[in-house]
């Protein structure tokens, strides 16, 4: 074909159809095209192959946590001291967006299925047995190695924490920060309701009592007791203080190495074994029952809300402009509060209320080196860096968690967010040393879903309700934890 | 009147078109990149779905053959049975809503208005179907929300109690059908408007002359007319229904309990949060079954009513 003028065409009118570019042919104009083609190919080469991504085909150190961008970008003072301290390894910070650890997980295990797995990931108690039976290497070995470092260490850090991170006997990860389920008070709509702070042993009827009295100061616009429906902080806590779990709960054997290098002197060394095992469901014991219909009480009451799945994004708002009177929370609420406008006055924090005991739930996290970490001799360096008194410091530098070392836990770190109670945070372990970890077993997804499923069934019914729902939650346990991880 | 054909059906075999050797190859090699997409990104996946239903694989360990056991526990997990039956309820009334709902609108803005308001009017329409089911989804979160929402606010301003909106079975379902819909009509609604639009005047005028007004010209006129495009947009409204995933995940997480759980949510949380790949893709396979035999049907049912010009 030629670009000849074909009968009929009119004569180009705009001087840039006379150009040299309208006599291009369409050979030339395919060639030109396929020209770009490569061009572009050769320019999108790292992308088309995936070696953009971060760690892939680096000989560096490839650390993946929960956070954004902004996160990873918060830890530099974190990864140049470990830098000055081990020039030889080379170190790469990945943050992984997620809503949550389930979904942060999820990605983890993507990465892992894609061919490019992280050497080290930050892993929460919601994970860590999944990782310590499926991907992580246990530091038993290193432990004992350095046992002279990490004397430091243990010696600053509850063995509660620890016990959360051993499975079946070994040790997968050095908690770093944790937080406990404690309660959050309103001071304001507390002195609205003409209430004090409570005792340290208050009980669940004084907890119930305190939320008649808040209603009764605020009858609309208003939530005595706001709960969210998941494993920290939903309906846990108050399993735990009624002396009962959803999950039969018992401790694997082993672990006597690190009890009895590190901890020989702690009062409940005669509990402590090789890391906690939920391996059957107990949603049909009567006190797990007893425990759902209180709650359940307390929503038809209207002293509590219908409890909402997944975090609560909303509730440090909410609880700041006094619209909430308690809550259950960690340490990480200090700095939230803060930033949302709230002076130190304005909020405390006591410990969870007695039932049968005060036992407490908590949540805790830290670096897990992978088993297929390209140099794990590098990858507990970093670990073990990040467990030292300097790097805790860095890493956690304002109260948005609450750092696992006792001695960080002080007057200075909460001076500027308050709340003035603050001591309740690490008393939590040293007054109830047998609070738990989250229940989670390998199977923690399936065991969270069934879990959220039939807590939202369960609180709003009748008390027949509760019974059946329970029935349901007995069964879907049985199912989840049937399943091998 | 009918406007169905009276012409049989021929065979009409086209011309013979002789290509050149070059522009055969041409024609290949520009297909290529779609094809090769299509294969790696579309039928590969397919049938690693339709293999892996028959083995038990979390990512980490090799997987292992189980044969049917996927589908024996699909058939013993209540919640999967659940699911499949809250998203055919789902199905059944989103999408009659969804397309009442456009070819009402459509229909309306057939009559005569100002064109400014007409066409403030189709944006308004469309607008939702281009924003982010997931940030949609939050936002309603938060209107809905028992304790703090506007919803619950607004009508407590008439003396209206508050509406566990999310957190009881029926208002949360209830909740998901409308935030669904309310995103999704826009599309069914641009197809009606078009269908609508394309209709030859001097069939209503004729229709007119004849006597029938409302009703009997709608349906005696307008809906055969239409008829092509009620299908089509049937079509592509019940499969994006039976996907359905965003907003019951990011306004209820499938709660409160079952309630509002769909089949790809169970897909997602089998495959990504419990690492069941095998499970997820026998209920895969069993939705696409599902998909299939709907498409089918409505297509077979189709010749009943659906008239071409």
């Amino acid at each position: 074909m030629t670009s000849e003028k074909t009968p009929g065409q009119q004569a180009p009118s705009h001087p840039l159809q006379s150009s040299k570019l309208s006599q291009l042919t369409r050979r030339s104009m395919l060639g030109l095209g396929g020209l770009a083609l490569a061009g572009a190919t050769v320019g999108a080469w790292p992308r088309l192959t995936g070696a953009d991504i971060p760690g892939r085909g680096s000989k560096a150190l490839n650390i993946a946590i929960l956070g954004t961008a902004a996160d990873a970008a918060g830890r530099q003072g974190l990864i140049q001291a470990f830098t000055a301290a081990h020039p030889d390894i080379p170190v790469q910070l990945q943050a992984i967006q997620g809503a949550d650890w389930k979904d942060f997980f999820s990605k983890i295990l993507t990465m892992v299925a894609a061919g490019t797995p992280p050497d080290v990931v930050y892993v929460a108690t919601e994970g860590a047995q999944l990782f310590a039976d499926k991907l992580a290497e246990p530091l038993d070995s290193y432990v004992r190695r350095d046992a002279a470092q990490m004397s430091d260490y243990f010696d600053d850090v509850h063995p509660s924490l620890l016990e959360a991170f051993m499975y079946q006997g070994s040790l997968y990860q050095l908690p770093l920060d944790w937080n406990a389920a404690n309660m959050y008070l309103n001071t304001t709509t507390f002195a609205q309701a003409g209430l004090d702070r409570p005792k340290d042993d208050w009980t669940k009827d004084d907890f119930t009592a305190t939320l008649r009295a808040l209603r009764k100061a605020r009858p609309a616009d208003f939530t005595p007791y706001y709960w969210t429906n998941r494993l920290f902080g939903g309906v846990v806590p108050w399993l735990y203080a009624n002396d009962t779990s959803f999950l039969s709960e018992t401790k694997a054997p082993g672990g006597d190495w690190l009890w009895d290098s590190f901890y020989p002197n702690d009062p409940a060394r005669a509990t402590r074994g090789g890391g906690y095992q939920w391996l059957g469901p107990n949603a049909e014991d009567g006190r797990v029952i007893e425990t759902f219909d209180y709650l359940r009480e307390l929503v038809a009451e209207g002293l509590g809300v219908r409890p909402e799945s997944g975090g609560g994004n909303a509730l440090v708002g909410l609880f700041g402009n006094n619209r909430i009177g308690t809550t259950p929370a960690g340490g990480y609420w200090a700095q939230g509060l803060h930033e949302a406008g709230m002076t130190a006055d304005q909020f405390d924090v006591q410990f969870f209320p007695r039932w049968r005991t005060q036992r407490h739930q908590f949540g805790a996290a830290g670096y897990a080196i992978m088993r297929t970490a390209k140099d794990k001799d590098a990858a507990w360096e970093w670990v073990k860096f990040c467990s030292s008194r300097e790097a805790m410091q860095l890493a956690i530098p304002k109260p948005n968690t609450t750092p696992t070392r006792r001695s960080m836990v002080n007057e200075s770190f909460y001076s500027a967010t308050g709340p003035r109670h603050w001591k309740v945070f690490y008393d939590t372990l040293d007054k109830f040393p047998t609070s738990g970890p989250i229940p989670a077993p390998p199977q923690q997804a399936a065991v969270e879903t069934a879990l959220m499923k039939n807590v939202s069934t369960a609180v709003s019914g009748s008390s027949a309700d509760v019974r059946t729902a329970m029935g349901a939650l007995q069964r879907d346990l049985e199912l989840a934890l049937r399943r091998k991880s | 009147m009918t406007t169905t054909s009276t012409v049989p059906r021929q065979t009409v075999k086209p011309p013979a078109v002789h290509r050149s050797f070059v522009e055969r190859w041409l024609a290949r090699i520009f297909l290529a990149p779609t094809v090769l997409g299509m294969a790696l990104f579309t039928f590969l996946p397919i049938i690693a779905s339709l293999v892996l239903a028959f083995f038990r694989w979390d990512i980490i360990s090799a997987p292992q053959f189980v044969g049917l056991d996927n589908f024996a526990v699909l058939a013993q997990d209540p919640t999967v049975r659940v699911s499949f039956l809250n998203t055919i309820v789902f199905v059944v009334v989103a999408v009659i809503l969804q397309l009442g709902i456009a070819l009402g609108l459509a229909s309306m803005l057939q009559a005569r208005m100002p064109s400014w308001l007409r066409v403030f009017l189709r944006s308004t329409f469309f607008f939702p179907l281009v924003l982010s089911a997931a940030s949609v989804s939050i936002f309603m979160r938060y209107m809905f929300n028992e304790q703090f929402g506007v919803v619950n606010w607004l009508l407590s301003l008439v003396g209206i109690p508050a509406v566990p909106w999310l957190t009881s079975p029926t208002a949360s379902a209830a909740v998901v059908v409308l935030v669904y819909v309310w995103q999704n009509f826009g599309f069914s609604f641009l197809l009606f408007l078009g269908a609508l639009t394309n209709i030859p005047k001097e069939l209503h005028e004729a229709a007119n002359l004849d006597g029938a007004t409302g009703w009997k010209q709608f349906s005696n006129v307008t809906l055969p007319l239409i008829s092509p495009t009620v299908l089509v947009a049937s079509v592509m409204a019940i499969i994006s229904a039976l996907q359905v995933f965003d907003q019951p995940y990011v306004l209820t997480n499938g709660g409160p309990g079952d309630s509002t759980r769909t089949a790809v949510m169970v897909i997602f949380e089998s495959a990504f949060q419990q690492l069941e790949f095998g499970k997820a893709s026998a209920i895969g396979l069993v939705l696409t079954v599902l998909i299939l035999a709907v498409t089918a049907l409505q297509f077979r049912l189709s010749r009943r009513f659906v008239f071409y010009q």
